[in-house]
């Protein structure tokens, strides 16, 4: 069968898509508390105020995380960025050897989704991640590694231009 | 066994000139091709308690019915492979029988209906169906060219199995004469991929005497990962 076409997300969604505590993503398993604060650019450099950002990732041990048994589903986060572009999601470090968030962006101005991806993990493993042979030489991958400042994990997206973020085939 | 690499781009450009939001927004360099596989993890799985009963139907927000031309929307949500999607989580989201969303950024000189929130969640049953009870949406004008007036339409939000099934669409009405006029729908290039976002009038849909029915199927992409919880 052939697919539905994407269409976009528009300006109105925030409260048809607002979850509550959807910054915060719940486990099942303890680990290692980590906060990412991230911030969107556009081509010219001004804040994406009106984005909506979806990460998904492996559990504290290394597994795809199941169901809770209420609330979010454990290992998702959704959460709006603010006008100035930035926002904050509060999990924990997933497992494996270059731990990291899959990234979606979706956005008034945006026909379909942006898929990306940020590394808590030094560039040199995220460059030894199979995973990202395709761009393992390239300066551009360290746009998808977050850089840690007390204790934070800071990552700046650019959706266009100078500093452009990776983003993926889907 | 689904070739993600072959997948038919039924899908809009990023870059679409006609609609004026893209223009710094969207990206310049190439996307990157990962690996096979990398990207095809199963996830998220939303618990079920998630959507509470009366969640589908949009005209129980108030204190009395909403203004408008009260509709059903049902429909199933398939793989490409015409399988069924179960247990997945649809959000829908849309404007008033005025053509006013109940959103702080919403500036159109139109009424807001006090019974009218515009919003709803259901998940699919075993089958794949959803069923939403809700109004009409107006159609509305907006800024990005000169006598700019989007088409009736609701927007649906769908998670599928897995993330690459992901899904964020617009739902339009059979027979809208704005549909000619609107870039947003016309940056779906292929025009028979334009039609499946269309709705169908099916009259037995709808509630006997109360309700006019359509009927809207949704086609996500395949996923290779096996669903979470099954």
């Amino acid at each position: 069968m052939e697919r539905t076409p994407s269409q976009t997300v528009g300006p109105f969604f925030h409260e048809a898509l607002r979850w509550r505590d959807g910054h915060r993503v719940a486990f099942a398993e303890p680990g290692e508390d980590v906060v990412l604060v991230g911030r969107m650019f556009d081509g010219v450099g001004a804040p994406v105020g009106d984005a909506l950002v979806e990460t998904w990732q492996q559990s504290p041990t290394g597994n795809t995380p199941a169901s809770g048994k209420g609330g979010n589903p454990h290992g998702f986060a959704r959460v709006e960025t603010n006008k100035d572009g930035t926002f904050r999601i509060e999990t924990r470090m997933p497992g494996g050897s270059a731990p990291h968030l899959d990234v979606t962006i979706v956005a008034r101005g945006l026909l379909k989704p942006l898929r990306t991806r940020v590394y808590l993990a030094p560039e040199l493993a995220v460059r030894a991640d199979p995973a990202m042979k395709p761009i393992a030489d390239s300066p551009r991958l360290a746009t998808l590694v977050a850089r840690t400042e007390g204790g934070v994990y800071h990552w700046e997206v650019r959706l266009q231009g100078d500093g452009e973020t990776v983003f993926f085939a889907a | 066994m689904n070739d993600l690499s072959n997948r038919p781009d039924v899908d809009p450009p990023y870059d679409y000139p006609d609609y004026g939001s893209t223009r710094h927004r969207a990206p310049r360099q190439q996307l990157v091709k990962l690996p096979a596989g990398a990207l095809d993890v199963p996830g998220p799985l939303v618990p079920r308690g998630f959507v509470r009963d009366g969640d589908n139907d949009l005209t129980l927000h108030g204190k009395s019915a909403p203004l408008g031309e009260k509709m059903v929307l049902a429909g199933r949500l398939l793989d490409d492979s015409g399988r069924p999607i179960r247990d997945s989580l649809v959000e829908i989201w849309q404007a008033n029988s005025s053509g006013r969303y109940d959103h702080p950024g919403d500036t159109h000189d139109a009424p807001l209906d006090p019974n009218f929130k515009g919003i709803g969640r259901t998940f699919t049953d075993d089958d794949g169906w959803y069923r939403f009870v809700t109004i009409r949406p107006g159609a509305y004008p907006w800024g990005n060219h000169a006598f700019a007036w989007r088409p009736q339409h609701i927007h649906f939000s769908l998670l599928g199995n897995a993330p690459v099934q992901r899904l964020i669409t617009q739902m339009y009405f059979p027979g809208d004469p704005l549909l000619d006029f609107d870039p947003v729908y016309q940056s779906v290039a292929d025009e028979s991929a334009r039609r499946r976002m269309i709705s169908m009038l099916q009259l037995d849909t709808g509630i006997e005497g109360v309700a006019l029915g359509y009927r809207f199927d949704i086609v996500l992409a395949g996923a290779r990962a096996t669903p979470l919880g099954i």
